[in-house]
């Protein structure tokens, strides 16, 4: 048969990420690639105990067909914790809890995004936000962005001209990929502009807990007096992604209409796992996790960082981000990332160019690294390839251009 | 009536009279305050929500200025009884009202309008920030999306008041708990980091394994990379119409049909155009007509024990929806929930099964077997159909929950799921029985019914003068609830008939629901007779 898809489904390609990692399942690579959180760090213990006392005392709940919203005690408890951590405002009705941030990424393209709309977002961005909107067919215009944040008199200019902006997409923690995290001066300017233009701001804040030094600057929702902020929020970097929950917050009115997609995407996100975290949030101190993932992660970051700067070849610029999962790499104009990426392979050795994470301008010349999901002797092992691999190409692409 | 502070309502209750030629279920609302004139229609039968309803025309009349600042508006309380409405309906309206700062309450003075927002000048209003106006943001399908239909059923169904014959699940007395509690324990301790991580997005390739063998069970072929593991089967719709619809394709489906189905559908922009069904299932005749003047993009089919009807397409026409399907070039999807739930008769072979030339994409659950709380479901269709859901599911929620899939595996390996199935099949043949039954005791002249031979339904035709709206009312005041019959079709139809599902309230209470729903039957057809004394066909004003 000759299949006809739907016209958005000609847009989906296969990411690159995705043919990545099924490069890095072969357990002799070292991966910098995916985003991954460190599986040595799961609470395993902690949760037979927890899903042991779940289905003994709620078994049946816990296995049937639960509301579209989500467990409430749930969404009490993330309402809490976000106005304890982020200064917000939220109550439990808040909260609509999704199968992970990918589907609270995916209802934001469905809910507000015609063919042609304009989606503002930080240049560079995340992948699969770019990809999850991409199917609703928006144009999408990257804000230029430096290590602090939006440029706001850039941001400025695109509000005033340009027509039918139905969000700004923003990572203003720990961005993924960049690492870099917006300074509060930024984001004071940045909410003081928004809010005259009627303007919707996703804060996707997967990352924001996982700091390793300095202060929690204010959440863009803290600073929010016209209600435009929807949160997206996740236990994936925090707790386990395998159970895939995480969570849209956002004014009622609009809550409303992620529920009507929600139900129709999925009817509800599974009940065993919603209520695991809960009762393991209950039972167990959820911060003391968080502080166990932080300082593996610290160690990582650090050791990478010193790999770094000891054997990269000099003239590549790369963030020192103070928390989360990702650091960014800048190499010479000359050198794709992508050729570097194809070479590493060969040494066994993955990392994500850099070139997806820009919906419309590719900077070539960049690349991702994780340091959540290696150990540190293998960080070490993979940067010192790496470097062998650049090199390399300092090599040949000077000596060609001479 | 007329005095300073006061207003007048009239209704009009267009619903019984003839005399004002609109659609048959429309209320008209007026106060009046001197020459001011408020007035809400409603419309039943609209998608539009009914606090919506109310909203906008509230919105219109003051940005219109026909209602002027100042104007007291009824109260909450008093607004509902006299639209009919449930006073949280207007409490919603209101609400939203007062956070676009049209309406305000002032104690001693009610709820009155206040100015009309003036359009923002920043140099007069620096402090003042309006709330943001969400609904002039929200994209066509946000707005093709109004009712909250199966979250409003799971709401009811799962209340502890009531005997609900509403969802399509299984009576939560026999979920094989301890054999999970061990599983998961056992599998946690060795596997544990594994099971919590993310994994493919195709799903976890052991339970594509073991549901390779189930299917072949099903009398269907299909390696591994011919099946994804989806978060239930609504997703396995949802996915679908996303990769094969585009605004303004056309999507036949059966009538009546599965609601969520269809509300699908209709988010995506789909045109949808039925095909009634008979006791044999879809009219062949009727599609084949059909399709000499569309060229749909999809055919949607529930062929066994389907969903309202719980009729089975006997296996002349499974064929011929297949050589249809080919000689027109139509994909099929085969929804099927249902087909291991056969109490008498033999197992027909799917479409799937029949299939020859990969036209059938294949979707089934395990959620009315066991756990549908995991939200389990999967997907068999053509290698290059699974690779285009792979995409889609990734930007859809990235994978099913690893712990799900990995507990499913274990029970289908071990004879855990064999087991429960049958343990389902002797429960759920005990309740159909028992609602038989009942419903011979109890049931009034002109309420008919077809006994299933599988699946969780019981369709029900009442007699003519019962309508179904009065009847969710007094059934619900008897705390009973069941799904009407006419979310099942897409477009306004006048239909008189309820879905009663016997596998969702405990056995016991069977009897006494079935009991308790027919004394709201009569109640109906007596209040109809007294009406008809009554010639109940006069305006009258009511305060």
């Amino acid at each position: 048969m000759a299949i006809t898809f739907a016209n958005r489904i000609y847009g989906m390609k296969s990411s690159e990420i995705r043919e990545l990692l099924k490069l890095t399942e072969n357990p002799e690579i070292i991966s910098f690639a995916g985003g991954a959180p460190a599986p040595e760090l799961f609470p395993v213990q902690e949760m037979i105990q927890v899903t042991e006392k779940v289905l003994r005392e709620s078994g049946e709940q816990a296995l049937q067909y639960g509301t579209t919203e989500g467990f409430n005690p749930l969404r009490e408890k993330i309402a809490e914790r976000m106005n304890r951590k982020f200064k917000t405002n939220f109550a439990y009705d808040n909260i609509l809890i999704t199968s992970g941030s990918q589907q609270g990424l995916d209802f934001t393209g469905k809910i507000f995004l015609n063919e042609g709309d304009v989606v503002l977002c930080e240049s560079p961005t995340y992948l699969a936000a770019i990809n999850a909107f991409q199917a609703y067919m928006p144009r999408f215009i990257e804000v230029p962005t430096d290590s602090s944040g939006m440029i706001i008199g850039e941001l400025e200019k695109l509000l005033e001209t340009t027509d039918n902006i139905k969000f700004i997409y923003i990572v203003p923690d720990f961005q993924n990929p960049s690492g870099n995290s917006w300074s509060i001066e930024r984001r004071q300017q940045f909410m003081n502009v928004v809010k005259d233009y009627d303007v919707a701001v996703i804060e996707d804040n997967p990352y924001s807990e996982i700091r390793f030094e300095g202060e929690m600057p204010p959440s863009m929702k803290s600073m929010d007096e016209k209600g435009q902020v929807i949160c997206l929020g996740t236990f994936s970097k925090t707790f386990c992604p395998g159970l895939r929950i995480g969570w849209v917050a956002a004014e009622t009115n609009l809550l409303e209409k992620y529920i009507l997609v929600k139900q129709s995407a999925d009817l509800h996100t599974s009940s065993l796992s919603q209520r695991s975290i809960a009762q393991y949030m209950d039972s167990y101190d959820f911060d003391a996790n968080i502080d166990k993932i932080k300082a593996v992660y610290k160690k990582r970051r650090d050791i990478m960082l010193k790999t770094i700067e000891e054997e990269f070849p000099k003239g590549i610029s790369f963030t020192r981000p103070a928390g989360g999962l990702f650091l960014w790499v800048v190499l010479p104009e000359h050198i794709d990332a992508k050729e570097v990426a194809a070479k590493s392979i060969v040494y066994n050795v993955a990392f994500v160019p850099g070139e997806s994470f820009f919906p419309n301008y590719k900077k070539k010349n960049t690349l991702r690294l994780n340091y959540s999901n290696m150990p540190e002797d293998r960080i070490v092992e993979g940067i010192k390839r790496l470097a062998i691999v650049l090199k390399d190409f300092y090599f040949h692409s000077s000596s060609s251009n001479e | 009536m007329e005095g300073k502070n006061k207003y007048q309502l009239v209704v009009l209750n267009i619903e019984k009279h003839d005399i004002i030629k609109l659609d048959g279920t429309t209320t008209t609302y007026y106060t009046k305050r001197g020459s001011d004139i408020m007035r809400i229609i409603l419309n039943k039968n609209s998608s539009v929500p009914m606090y919506l309803q109310i909203r906008n025309q509230m919105r219109d009349m003051i940005l219109e200025g026909i209602l002027e600042p100042g104007f007291r508006l009824p109260s909450e309380r008093k607004l509902a009884e006299t639209l009919g409405v449930n006073r949280s309906t207007v409490l919603n309206a209101y609400r939203d009202l007062k956070a676009d700062d049209l309406i305000g309450s002032h104690i001693g003075k009610g709820t009155v309008v206040i100015m009309p927002p003036i359009p923002i000048n920043r140099d007069r209003m620096p402090q003042k920030v309006s709330k943001l106006p969400w609904t002039q943001l929200l994209g066509e399908c946000a707005l093709r999306m109004q009712q909250p239909l199966v979250s409003d059923i799971l709401k009811t169904a799962n209340r502890k008041d009531v005997i609900s014959f509403a969802a399509g699940f299984l009576a939560q007395t026999h979920d094989p708990v301890e054999e999970l509690l061990e599983a998961q324990s056992r599998l946690l301790k060795d596997y544990g980091s594994t099971m919590l991580q993310y994994s493919a997005t195709q799903g976890y390739l052991p339970l594509r394994e073991s549901i390779t063998d189930l299917m072949q069970k099903r009398g269907i072929k299909a390696g591994p990379e011919e099946i994804i593991v989806l978060s239930g089967s609504q997703q396995a719709i949802d996915l679908t119409a996303r990769i094969f619809i585009d605004p303004g394709d056309v999507v036949i489906v059966e009538e009546p049909s599965f609601f969520s189905a269809l509300q699908v559908f209709q988010s995506v922009g789909a045109k949808i155009m039925s095909v009634p069904i008979d006791s044999n299932g879809m009219r062949i005749d009727f599609l084949e007509s059909l399709l000499s003047r569309v060229k749909p993009k999809l055919i949607y089919t529930i062929p066994t024990f389907q969903n309202p009807s719980g009729t089975v397409m006997n296996i002349k026409r499974r064929r011929q929806l297949l050589d249809i399907a080919y000689k027109y070039q139509i994909p099929i999807l085969e929804d099927d929930p249902y087909g291991e739930l056969r109490y008498d008769g033999d197992h027909l072979p799917t479409l799937k099964a029949l299939d020859q030339h990969g036209y059938v994409i294949y979707a089934s659950t395990f959620s009315k077997i066991m756990f549908p709380g995991m939200r389990i479901g999967w997907v068999v269709a053509e290698r290059e159909v699974i690779r285009q859901f792979v995409l889609a599911k990734q930007m859809a929620d990235l994978h099913t929950n690893t712990l799900g899939q990995w507990i499913m595996d274990d029970f289908l390996r071990s004879n855990v799921f064999a087991k429960r199935l049958k343990t389902v099949i002797g429960e759920n043949i005990e309740s159909r029985n028992l609602m038989i039954k009942a419903l011979k005791q109890y049931a009034v002249e002109g309420f008919e019914w077809q006994v299933p031979e599988g699946g969780l339904y019981i369709w029900c035709h009442l007699p003519q003068q019962v309508d179904t709206e009065r009847l969710i009312v007094k059934a619900e005041e008897k705390k009973v609830v069941f799904v009407p019959g006419k979310i099942f079709y897409s477009g306004y139809v006048e239909s008189n008939t309820i879905r009663l599902s016997f596998s969702s309230p405990p056995k016991r209470l069977i009897n006494t629901g079935i009991r308790l729903l027919m004394e709201a039957v009569k109640e109906i057809i007596e209040e109809e007779k007294v009406n008809h004394y009554l010639g109940n066909d006069e305006i009258k004003p009511i305060l």
